[in-house]
């Protein structure tokens, strides 16, 4: 029961108190990038969850039974972004074969996952703080649900500010840092719920 | 002689203004918005980044006829990996203060979009000395740009800049500017925003300064076409 | 196990990710693209904002 609580407090804290994405800073490009369309951002946000969650489970034994025992954990950065990068491409190679109309919507922006700070950070900050393998998991799926949580709510608030008439210099860009500025000052409330 | 210099002093400072890594193509943003909070980690990541840019447009540009085109991508990212895990020991054995501070970020070197980009776009495609330049370049760029936006944060969220709490190498001392606390330990008076040193404040900065570049650039802009104008007038 | 012992593993280690890396690389290429979705359209507005020199869907766009 205890293990049970511990969980969901840590899935708890790493989705809302420490938002992945305003206030550990990882994953901006695909964030500030996203689409106004609140569907191909909750697309997104799933494979981002598939992506970390798979690769913790993949990584965590990695390190643990194969890079420590073996005393080279000095190479977990070049081994997780090489496993990262591997898994992307076979869940593409099946996504390609199996089902087309999910390819269509998600294909050619698949290789980006490779390149999200989200993913390399999660599994990257399980092994820096030494978590346990439970624990990884729920940082993973903490992380990752915060992550597609912000994404489809910044995509509503995205479609909105496009079509209002702001100052010109703000256009584009500038709008939406200050809108995720605001969205991490709404994130810091929630700071006292543990 | 003089235009072939010409070309590489342009080579080497294109990346500091004109074609600014972080400001004009908004490339590594993760890194900008979370290393900034005091002066020193964005001098300490500014520099560590450099050196990985450094080194792995040296080497790839070096290997660019061994590498296929079929596996251009997964061979850039082990050679970036590899030059990671070197600074990311190298700051462990000797700035540990910096080391702890940056954590995660170090490691997020990897995923930068800019070391990446800029081995795709110019070191698989140039000789050595041109991309060697080309990621001086992009360095200094990139360490500027993030000093500008530590300088605004610590500067208004703490108050003052402190120097040798996270590079050791640096005697320690304080220079009290909106906070100022006497040698006894009382604050005399503190006009700081501590938002600023929040997350949330690295947005606020950050936004902030695009718009002042995007406002400057469209002025400019204007003043051109408002030029061309009058030229036509005159020819006519 | 001697000193060069954990060199050895730590190479071997690099060369099998590696080479698994490359594999599932070259059958992702090499697996063929489903019917209909050979041009997939690259919709404007979703690029716009990201300026991922990388990106391929940028580098299509620029060749």
């Amino acid at each position: 029961m205890d293990i049970f609580v511990s969980f969901l407090l840590a899935i708890i804290s790493s989705m809302l108190i420490d938002n992945v994405v305003l206030s550990r800073f990882y994953g901006i490009c695909p964030f500030l990038g996203v689409s106004k369309k609140v569907n191909s951002a909750f697309g997104m946000g799933l494979a981002v969850v598939f992506v970390i969650v798979l690769s913790t489970v993949i990584c965590w034994p990695i390190y643990t039974y194969i890079l420590v025992p073996a005393n080279v954990a000095f190479l977990d950065t070049i081994t997780y972004i090489l496993v990262i990068a591997c898994l992307v491409q076979v869940v593409g190679l099946f996504i390609k074969k199996y089902s087309p109309s999910l390819y269509k919507s998600l294909g050619v922006y698949l290789p980006l996952i490779t390149t999200n700070c989200a993913v390399l950070g999660v599994v990257q900050s399980n092994s820096d703080l030494q978590l346990d393998f439970l624990m990884s998991l729920a940082n993973a799926l903490g992380t990752s649900v915060g992550f597609l949580i912000v994404i489809v709510i910044f995509s509503c608030i995205r479609s909105r500010f496009e079509s209002s008439n702001g100052p010109k210099a703000f256009k584009g860009l500038p709008i939406a840092l200050m809108t995720a500025a605001l969205m991490a000052i709404a994130f810091m409330g929630l700071k006292g719920m543990i | 002689m003089e235009r072939i210099k010409n070309k590489k002093l342009q080579n080497l400072f294109k990346g500091i203004i004109k074609e600014n890594p972080l400001f004009v193509s908004v490339l590594g943003t993760c890194p900008a918005l979370a290393t900034t909070t005091s002066i020193e980690g964005a001098i300490g990541m500014g520099v560590l980044f450099s050196i990985v840019l450094i080194c792995s447009n040296i080497l790839i540009s070096l290997l660019r006829k061994l590498i296929s085109e079929e596996i251009t991508t997964p061979a850039y990212i082990v050679v970036i990996a590899a030059f990671v895990t070197i600074v990311k020991l190298f700051s462990n054995a000797f700035l540990f203060e910096l080391y702890s501070t940056l954590g995660v970020f170090i490691s997020l070197i990897v995923v930068n979009c800019i070391v990446l980009g800029r081995a795709e776009a110019y070191a698989s495609k140039n000789n050595v000395l041109d991309s060697l330049l080309d990621a001086i370049g992009m360095g200094i760029g990139y360490t500027l740009a993030l000093l500008s936006i530590s300088c605004i944060r610590e500067i208004l969220g703490s108050g003052m800049i402190s120097f040798g709490k996270i590079l050791t190498f640096i005697p320690r001392f304080d220079i009290p500017i909106l906070k100022y606390v006497n040698s006894v330990g009382e604050v005399v008076y503190d006009y700081s925003i501590p938002l600023f040193v929040q997350p949330s404040g690295a947005f606020i900065v950050f936004g902030a300064i695009l718009a002042i570049i995007s406002a400057i650039t469209s002025f400019k802009n204007s003043r051109k076409k408002i030029k061309e104008k009058i030229m036509l007038k005159e020819a006519k | 196990m001697p000193d060069w012992g954990y060199l050895i593993i730590a190479i071997s280690i690099l060369v099998i990710l590696a080479i698994v890396f490359v594999v599932s690389f070259i059958l992702y290429r090499k697996t063929p693209v489903p019917k209909g979705c050979e041009n997939i359209l690259i919709e404007k507005e979703k690029c716009s904002v990201c300026n991922n020199v990388s990106c391929p869907i940028k580098r299509k766009e620029n060749k």
